[in-house]
């Protein structure tokens, strides 16, 4: 064995890959992790300052299996905070490039196609902010058939393709129109006047989901959602058909959103949402959709406060 | 300031501004604006009287815009000279003042602007530093949250003669903030904003909050920072005092402040580095330490004064370690933050080095400078061949020494020149040179050093001020460099004229080095610069005309760089060893006629005939006395 020092070190490697150029900038201010919601809501081990750390340092098993390198959105909210202009999402996208090379998985739970129900319509690979889905071909029966199939490194499972799929043929656990739909209450059990669906990443403070919670359950109902993207109009309107009021649909300020461009996505179906209502005959109000921005603190319980006034004129014009 | 003020012969101008500056060092032309202050300078008595009257109120610029002042004011309780000032701009002329003035009759709204021309034989510039504006970092929400104030507000809330009394309160219900944070590096060492340090932040937010807390033991204070840099005398025992004062101290940047509308406490998102946790602590008032910048007219006065700007906007000094008070236009001083962020001993320290750097200009009859100065031949200028003046020379010179006034030739101001040679290898007429460096005496060293077996020969040009250094080094360390090495010293690598290089080649020379200092590091600010420029020109032609590679080597060795200089020679000289001396000998007669070419108007410069003439003896000589006749 030969003991020669080897020239090309992890952080050269990850250099040389588009967007991992300037990581040796980096002075470790902390920033990115805190402009990050990821360690507060899921992982307390997330943290992308001490993952550029292990690349400068050499350490390359630590930095693969490093939640940080597998739970980053690329939302880069921290690219836009960083002192140093480090693009640190795509410092991590080639720590993660690397992985996948050196054969390690995302440790992640992601979506799955069911082959019986997929149309191969591809609607999936189109609103995937991620492009986990692909096509391919694949015989069924002696024919050749195009289906949809997820690639389940590059899946953060945000759910866009779930609400988009128009025969429910790819989700996730938690996400799936089954398991939303049980949460939506139905006639025979008292409907609440006002239904929210909260994305999980537009409250910032802990603060704000207490308020939301103070409410009394006969008033205000609770659907988290992993994102708004992942909204199915349908679900409001099933709502509404079961005798709630109102829905309000809390997502991320345009720019924000945890997963690139879900509440984009939100905010095009929700818009032909309020169209469909005015064909209706139904009062524009009863369907909103709001964004919250990492400073709006507080700003929840006016939205609720106004809807559910909203909902009291409506219903004395009624 | 009441002192100097009292001080016979200390003359003091407030309100004033500087216009123009001309002439050079002992005989600067200074034109001065004495601004309108609508009130008379020898009748005012400072009673304030007017102010009293004055209905008018506008935020007061001295308090950061956290207390009015009236339209007839000054600045501060302390102003020297105690004269009043009537602000038209917000005067509404109801003369309430010149009845409250009385018989001093000292107010007259007739009063211009009027414009003073002063001999000054030296100027030092103290016009200090500006604050960068924190509400452009949204995720701080300056100038949104009512309770996040910069480090200035905190100055004049925190001071007795402020406009709380010194009672720190905090503005969205002038309660008394007991929990505090101070954000540090707000802006600085920010890529986006201030990438460089502002130096004396940390030691002011720790001398704010050890007074806080000397104030009010119970108040809680957390200082968020990056780096804590203490770095003088003192200063570490500073911190330890505060720590052990109990304030806190948080390792991180703070990524967000967000607000509870209700009470308007604010709130802190960061991530503690030594736990590796975020957290989110409450506060009742958040400070931020913004950066310093220059101040906003820094660019405009940088061209009144020519002198030169670092990179950042700062005025940029002579010499970074040796001379880091002085201007590089002789007899202008630099004092305190003008030239860079700096905190008060440090201001204390260069301003009592400027002023006596001043004296020394101001105590003697006589100003003594270096020899070699660049003088014109203005029959040879193009203003006088063709009627219009090319200017190259006056780009070249980093003192701004050399003026072209309308269609007349070039002219050099000899006491501004520092003899770099820049404007004299630059004249495409070569109707400047430089005493002691002319181009005959240089060329007269060619031919001698090159009059032997010239295809041998690898002739070193070297810049004073570090590659001779350097090449003095290598032979001081013994460390072993070609024998063949000959070398010519100039004063800088913007001196090293391209015809000298072609003559080299001309005379049919093996290789030829062309040295000088580092960037940054030149003795003459952008001499270097200039030179570099000409190198790779040079280098570009030479690739061009097929020159083999390594016969002509740019390098930037400094004088600690010895080691360099040999290894750099030594790989010049296994260029020159690595080709058959036939292949080198056709090589340097095939680029001969080239060179031959380039040099055609060099013959007429004043003094080069000779040279050459006398080389010309010289070469037989020595060939005479190898093969006697």
């Amino acid at each position: 064995m030969s003991h020669l020092p080897t020239t090309i070190t992890f952080a050269s490697e990850v250099k040389a890959i588009p967007g991992g150029e300037h990581l040796e900038l980096c002075y470790s201010c902390g920033t990115c992790v805190s402009k990050c919601l990821i360690q507060q809501k899921v992982d307390p081990a997330y943290n992308p300052r001490r993952l550029l750390r292990m690349v400068m340092m050499d350490l390359k098993t630590d930095a693969y299996l490093d939640p940080t390198t597998w739970l980053c959105s690329e939302c880069d909210l921290c690219y836009e905070a960083c002192p140093q202009e480090i693009h640190i999402s795509q410092v991590i996208t080639a720590v993660k490039h690397l992985a996948v090379e050196a054969g390690f998985t995302s440790p992640l739970i992601a979506v799955s196609v069911d082959e019986d129900l997929c149309s191969g319509c591809g609607i999936c690979a189109m609103v995937c902010p991620y492009e986990a889905p692909s096509l391919f071909e694949k015989e069924v029966n002696g024919e050749v058939d195009r289906l949809s199939q997820v690639d389940q490194n590059k899946c953060m499972g945000c759910g866009t393709c779930v609400g988009a799929c128009p025969l429910s043929a790819i989700g996730r656990e938690g996400v799936t129109n089954t398991e939303i739909e049980a949460q939506i209450p139905t006639p025979e059990s008292k409907p609440p006047t006002l239904i929210t669906f909260i994305c999980d990443w537009s409250l910032r403070a802990e603060d704000d989901l207490k308020i939301l919670e103070s409410y009394p359950p006969d008033q205000v109902n609770i659907v988290h959602i992993p994102c708004t993207g992942r909204i199915d109009p349908q679900h409001a309107l099933m709502a509404l058909d079961s005798g709630v009021r109102g829905v309000l649909v809390c997502g991320c300020k345009p720019g924000e959103c945890h997963y690139k461009r879900g509440n984009y996505a939100a905010t095009c179906k929700m818009g032909l949402l309020d169209s469909l209502l005015g064909q209706m005959n139904l009062p524009e109000k009863q369907i909103q959709f709001v964004q919250i921005g990492t400073q709006d603190r507080g700003r929840i319980r006016h939205e609720v406060d106004g809807m559910l006034s909203a909902l009291f004129d409506i219903k004395e014009a009624v | 300031m009441v002192d100097a003020a009292r001080q016979p012969r200390i003359d003091v101008r407030t309100y004033t501004e500087v216009d123009k500056v001309e002439g050079f060092v002992g005989n600067f032309k200074v034109t001065l604006r004495e601004k309108a202050k609508h009130v008379l300078a020898d009748r005012c008595n400072g009673c304030g009287d007017c102010a009293k009257v004055c209905p008018i109120e506008v935020p007061n610029y001295f308090e950061i815009n956290l207390a009015p002042r009236k339209a007839a004011y000054v600045p501060m309780s302390q102003s020297v000279p105690l004269i009043y000032n009537i602000d038209l701009d917000a005067c509404i002329h109801c003369y309430k003042c010149v009845e409250a003035c009385g018989p001093l009759e000292a107010i007259d709204f007739s009063q211009e602007d009027q414009l003073v021309r002063e001999n000054i034989g030296a100027i030092v510039v103290a016009t200090g530093f500006g604050h960068f504006d924190p509400s452009v970092m949204a995720e701080y929400g300056y100038g949104r949250f009512p309770n996040v104030i910069t480090s200035m507000e905190m100055e004049r809330l925190n001071n007795s003669a402020g406009p709380t009394s010194g009672n720190l309160i905090r503005p969205s219900d002038r309660k008394n903030p007991l929990k505090l944070a101070f954000i540090n590096c707000v802006g600085s060492r920010d890529k986006r904003y201030i990438p460089s340090c502002s130096n004396f932040c940390c030691m002011y937010s720790i001398k704010n909050a050890v007074l806080l807390k000397q104030m009010n033991p119970a108040m809680d204070i957390t200082i968020y920072y990056m780096d804590i840099r203490t770095p003088s005398k003192g200063y570490e025992e500073f911190y330890d005092r505060a720590r052990e004062m109990g304030i806190h101290f948080i390792h991180g940047r703070p990524s967000l402040i967000t607000e509870d509308e209700t009470t308007h406490n604010l709130f802190i998102h960061s991530e503690d580095i030594s736990l590796g946790r975020v957290i989110e602590n409450e506060y009742d008032m958040i400070m931020l330490n913004q950066a310093a910048i220059p101040q906003p007219d820094q660019n405009h006065m940088s061209s009144v004064l020519n002198v030169a700007q670092s990179p950042g906007g700062w005025y940029m000094e002579y010499h970074p370690k040796l001379r880091p008070m002085d201007s590089p236009t002789d007899g202008i001083f630099f004092a305190g933050a003008c030239q860079g962020p700096k905190d008060i001993p440090s201001s204390v320290a260069q301003g009592s080095a400027a002023a006596a750097r001043a004296s020394r200009i101001l105590h003697s009859t006589r100003w003594e400078i270096e020899p070699t100065i660049a003088v014109v031949w203005p029959e040879r200028c193009s203003a006088e061949t063709r009627g219009r003046a090319c200017g190259l020379c006056v780009k070249a010179c980093p003192y701004g020494a050399v003026v072209i006034e309308g269609d007349k030739a070039a002219e050099i101001i000899t006491a501004k020149c520092h003899g770099c040679g820049g404007c004299v290898a630059e004249c495409p007429e070569d109707a400047i040179t430089q005493l002691h460096y002319t181009d005959a005496q240089i060329l007269a060293q060619m031919r001698a050093l090159l009059a032997d077996k010239p295809e041998e020969k690898i002739l070193a040009f070297r810049c004073h001020w570090c590659s001779y250094g350097g090449a003095d080094l290598a032979g001081t360390s013994h460390f072993e460099y070609t024998a063949n090495e000959r070398g010519i010293k100039v004063m800088c690598s913007a001196r090293m004229d391209s015809d000298f290089i072609y003559e080299a080649y001309r005379l049919g020379a093996g290789g030829v080095l062309y040295s000088g200092c580092h960037p940054q590091d030149c003795h003459y600010i952008t001499g270097q610069l200039i030179g570099a420029k000409r190198a790779d020109r040079l280098k570009k032609i030479f690739d061009r005309m097929g020159m083999t590679d390594g016969r002509f080597r740019v390098e930037w060795i400094s004088a600690a760089e010895g080691d360099k200089y040999a290894r750099v020679l030594n790989e010049m000289q296994t260029v020159l060893d690595n080709m058959p001396p036939e292949a080198l000998k056709e090589e340097i007669e095939k680029l001969q006629p080239d060179m031959e070419k380039r040099l055609k108007r060099f013959p007429g410069v004043p003094g080069v005939p000779e040279a050459m003439a006398y080389g010309d003896t010289l070469v037989r000589a020595i060939k005479e006395q190898k093969e006697p006749a």
